[in-house]
C-alpha cells in the first residue's frame, strides 16, 4: 500500500530522515515511536507531500505522492491544529470535509451520531467556533473529521496526547476495529509505549531519522521497547 | 529595553521570508523618504504663502490664519488615516508575562515604539519648515518667536495625543466612521456656505499663539491620553481580561444558495464565513468597498493629473475588493494550508473559487461605481465599466498569480486580544499592486493621446475581455506557479503559526 523508497530528507547537511526501504501493507495498524527529533512528523509530512524529499520517493497505492495528487482522494490525516479551519463551526467543518470526500450532509450527520458521547454536548449544536473550543476538543474534531468518508489511509500524529480518557479508549477501539477489518491502513505515532503496543500490529522505532527496530507486536513488545528507551 | 528590541530584530531576520520582508521594507523606506520630502516641501511652500495647486497664482496673504483654519480638519483626517494605516504596537506579550521584566516596562516599550511613527514625523517635518519660513517671509507680517514655538509645541502635543488615542480607538470602527461622517458633513456645510467651522478652528488654534500659556492644555491632554493607554494596557495584561478571547455566540451559515457553483461552492461558502466571522477579512472587505470613492480624489484635481489620473482612480474604484481581499490569497488560508494541501482539492478549483469571489466583488463594485460616477457624464460610466472589465479579466489573474509568492501568514485569531495585530490590511499589498496597474495606464495614456479617451477606455476594456477569454491558459500558469511554490509557502506559514 505505502512504500518508502531510498527516502532521504536533509536540511543543509543535517540528515533528519533516511529510510532505505519500508513497506506498509494494506490494512495494517502501523505505529511509529521515537524520541523528539527522531523524524516521525517528517515521515508523515513526506507521505502527505507537505515537504519535499531530498532524495527518493514515497509511493502511496502506486502513486508517487510528489508527482500526482490522486492520493488525496483516499488519504486523510490529522497532524496538528493546522488541519482545522478555526473560523468554522465544528459541523460546518465536518460538512466541508465531507463535501471534499463526496459524503453528503446526511451521511456526515449519521456518521457523527456514533460519537455523540465523546462530544459531551460541547462540540455539536454548540455555539462555539472551532477557534473557541478547548485544545482537547479541537483535537477530537480533527481526528473525527479524519475518519469521515472511510478513507483507505488514515495518518494521525500523536493522536492520544491531550485527549480525555474516554476519547482515548474509544479511539483505540476504532483503530483496532479498522485493523481487524483489514480495509484501512492506519499510521500513527505516540510517545506512550503502552498505547502503542496496545493498538498497533507493527511498530517501527525511529532514532535520529533511521529505522532501528521493526517489530511485529506481541506480548513481549512492551518490555522490549521499554528496555530500549531505558538503556539510553 | 534593548533586550525587547533585539527580540523584534530576531523575529524579523529569522522569519521565513526575510527577502520579501526586506523588499517591502525597502519600498516602505522609499515611501518614508518621499513623505518626508513632501512634508518638508509643503511646509516650505505653505510657509511662504504659496499654493501647490496653482504655483503661478497670487500668494496667500496670511498663511498663519490659513493653517489655523485648516488644522482642525487636518487633525481629523490624521485620526482617520492613523486608524486605517498605522500599525498598533504588537508584542508577544504572553511570553513576556512571566519574565522578570516589569510589566510597566513592557508596556512602555510597546507604546514608545509608536513614537517615531511616520504619522507623527510628517507633522514635525511639515510644521517646522512652515514655521521657519512663516517668520522669515516679511510679507507674512511679524511673529513672536516664543509664541510660535509654543504654538508648535501645542500642535505636536495634539498630534501625539491622536497617536495614543489611535491605540484606544482600535476596535471602534463605528466611532471612527462617525468621525469621518462628521468631518465630511462639516466640510459640506462649509462648502455650501451654510456654516463655517473653520472660524472656530482659527480661534482655537490661534489662541495657542496669542496666549502661549495655553500650551499646558494640549500637554495635559497628551499626558492624560498617555496614562490612559498605559492603564488600558495594564488592565488588559492578564490572561483572563485583555489577553483573553472574547467568545461570541456562534451562528451556523449554510449558504445553500451557493450550491449552484458546483465544486467551487464549498470554498465560496468558507470564504463568505471567513469574511463574516473574522475581523481581518471583514475589514479588508470594507476597505475594499470604500475604494469605490477613490476616483473622486483624482477627479477633484484632474487639472493636475489629467484624464489618465482619473482613469487610474477608477481602476481602484472598481478593483478595491480584488486588491484588498484577493491580494491576500492564499494568506487567508495560511493557518490551515497543510489541511488544504492534503484534502481532495485541486489547486484549480481552489483558485477558481477565489477568482469567482473576486469577480462577484468586482462586479458589485463596478455596478456601484457606475451609478455613483454616472452623475459626471457618459465617459465616466464607460471608464468605470472598462476598468471593471480590466480588473476582472487581467488584474485578477495578476493578483492571484503574485499570491503564489505571498509568504505573509495571517493569524486570523490574533486580533482578539488587546495586543493583537488588528490591522485589516497592510500597506504592503497595496504598494505591490501598483505595478499591476501600469499596463492599463500606459495603454490608456497612449491611445487617448493619439485618438480619444473613449477609445482608450474601450481598449483597456477589450484587454480585460481577452483576459476572460484566455482564462484557462492563465489558470494553468497560475496553478503551475502555485505548485512550484507549495513547499516554501507551507514552510513559511508553518514558521509564523
Amino acid at each position: 500500500m505505502i512504500t518508502f523508497n531510498n527516502l532521504k530528507k536533509s536540511y543543509s547537511r543535517n540528515v533528519v530522515l533516511e529510510i532505505n526501504s519500508l513497506d506498509i501493507p494494506k490494512g495494517q495498524a502501523f505505529g511509529l515511536v521515537g524520541n523528539n527529533g527522531a523524524g516521525k512528523t517528517t515521515l508523515f509530512s513526506l507521505l502527505l507531500d507537505l515537504i519535499k524529499p531530498t532524495k527518493g520517493k514515497v509511493i502511496n497505492n502506486n502513486i508517487d505522492v510528489k508527482e500526482s495528487e490522486d492520493w488525496k482522494s483516499f488519504t486523510s490525516a490529522f497532524l496538528d491544529e493546522s488541519f482545522l479551519i478555526s473560523y468554522l463551526l465544528p459541523e460546518e467543518y465536518f460538512y466541508f470535509i465531507g463535501d471534499l470526500r463526496g459524503v453528503s450532509k446526511r451521511e456526515v450527520n449519521n456518521f457523527l451520531n456514533q460519537f455523540e458521547d465523546l462530544f459531551n454536548g460541547e462540540i455539536l449544536g454548540g455555539k462555539k467556533y472551532i477557534r473557541d473550543l478547548s485544545k482537547g476538543n479541537q483535537k477530537k474534531v480533527g481526528i473525527i473529521a479524519a475518519l469521515i468518508g472511510s478513507p483507505k489511509i488514515i495518518i494521525l500524529d500523536e493522536p492520544f496526547a491531550n485527549l480525555d480518557p474516554t476519547t482515548q479508549i474509544r479511539l483505540k477501539k476504532i483503530i483496532k476495529k479498522l485493523a481487524e477489518e483489514k480495509e484501512t491502513t492506519v499510521l500513527f505515532s505516540s510517545h506512550d509505549l503502552q498505547d502503542m503496543t496496545e493498538v498497533s500490529e507493527r511498530i517501527v522505532l525511529l532514532e535520529k531519522g533511521k529505522i532501528v527496530r521493526d517489530i511485529k507486536t506481541d506480548s513481549k513488545t512492551l518490555k522490549e521497547l521499554e528496555e530500549y528507551f531505558t538503556k539510553e | 529595553m534593548f533586550r525587547l528590541t533585539s527580540l523584534q530584530w530576531k523575529s524579523f531576520f529569522r522569519s521565513a521570508s526575510v527577502a520579501s520582508g526586506l523588499f517591502s521594507k525597502i519600498i516602505m523606506f522609499f515611501w518614508i523618504i518621499y513623505a518626508t520630502l513632501m512634508s518638508l516641501a509643503l511646509g516650505f511652500i505653505h510657509g511662504v504663502g504659496g499654493s501647490v495647486v496653482d504655483p503661478e497664482g497670487d500668494r496667500y496673504p496670511d498663511p498663519f490664519s490659513w493653517i489655523n483654519e485648516e488644522i482642525f480638519y487636518l487633525l481629523g483626517y490624521l485620526i482617520i488615516f492613523r486608524y486605517i494605516f498605522q500599525k498598533i504596537p504588537v508584542l508577544n506579550i504572553r511570553a513576556l508575562l512571566l519574565t522578570p521584566l516589569k510589566k510597566s516596562k513592557v508596556i512602555r516599550y510597546a507604546m514608545n515604539q509608536t513614537f517615531f511613527s511616520m504619522f507623527n514625523l510628517i507633522a514635525v517635518f511639515y510644521l517646522i519648515p512652515f514655521s521657519l519660513f512663516l517668520i522669515s517671509e516679511p510679507e507674512n507680517g511679524s511673529f513672536e518667536l516664543l509664541n510660535i514655538a509654543m504654538w508648535n509645541i501645542s500642535i505636536f502635543a495634539i498630534v501625539y495625543t491622536t497617536n495614543f488615542t489611535n491605540i484606544l480607538l482600535n476596535k471602534k470602527d463605528r466611532l471612527v466612521i462617525g468621525i469621518g461622517i462628521l468631518l465630511a458633513s462639516m466640510k459640506g456645510l462649509e462648502y455650501f456656505e451654510i456654516l463655517d467651522f473653520s472660524i472656530y478652528s482659527k480661534i482655537i488654534f490661534n489662541s495657542f499663539y496669542e496666549t502661549p500659556i495655553f500650551v499646558v492644555i494640549p500637554i495635559a491632554l497628551l499626558a492624560y491620553t498617555y496614562l490612559s493607554v498605559h492603564r488600558f494596557f495594564t488592565n488588559n495584561l492578564s490572561i483572563d481580561t485583555g489577553l483573553n478571547v472574547e467568545v461570541k455566540e456562534a451562528k451556523m451559515n449554510n449558504f445553500n444558495w451557493l450550491d449552484s457553483f458546483g465544486n467551487m461552492s464549498v470554498f465560496l461558502k468558507n470564504d463568505l464565513r471567513l469574511i463574516m466571522r473574522t475581523k481581518r477579512a471583514r475589514s479588508a472587505t470594507i476597505m475594499g468597498a470604500l475604494f469605490v470613492l477613490y476616483g473622486f480624489i483624482f477627479m477633484g484635481a484632474d487639472e493636475v493629473y489629467g484624464d489618465t489620473g482619473v482613469f487610474f482612480g477608477l481602476l481602484f474604484s472598481t478593483g478595491g475588493f480584488m486588491m484588498t481581499f484577493c491580494g491576500m490569497v492564499p494568506s487567508w488560508d495560511s493557518k490551515h494550508y497543510p489541511l488544504m494541501m492534503c484534502q481532495n482539492i485541486t489547486y484549480l478549483d481552489y483558485l477558481k473559487s477565489k477568482w469567482y469571489l473576486g469577480l462577484i466583488g468586482t462586479l458589485l463594485m463596478t455596478i456601484l461605481a457606475s451609478i455613483i460616477y454616472s452623475y459626471f457624464g457618459l465617459f465616466y460610466v464607460v471608464a468605470v465599466i472598462c476598468s471593471g472589465l480590466y480588473n476582472i479579466g487581467l488584474n485578477s489573474f495578476f493578483t492571484l498569480w503574485s499570491g503564489a509568492f505571498n509568504r505573509m501568514a495571517i493569524d486570523l485569531d490574533s486580533n482578539k486580544n488587546a495586543f493583537g495585530d488588528k490591522k485589516a490590511f497592510n500597506s504592503k499589498t497595496l504598494i505591490l499592486m501598483i505595478p499591476q496597474l501600469i499596463v492599463p495606464l500606459v495603454v490608456y495614456y497612449f491611445v487617448s493621446k493619439s485618438f480619444d479617451e473613449f477609445i482608450a477606455a474601450y481598449c483597456v476594456g477589450i484587454l480585460g475581455l481577452t483576459g476572460i477569454f484566455f482564462r484557462n491558459i492563465f489558470f494553468n500558469i497560475i496553478v503551475k506557479t502555485y505548485k512550484s511554490q507549495k513547499y516554501s509557502a507551507l514552510d513559511a506559514y508553518k514558521q509564523t503559526n
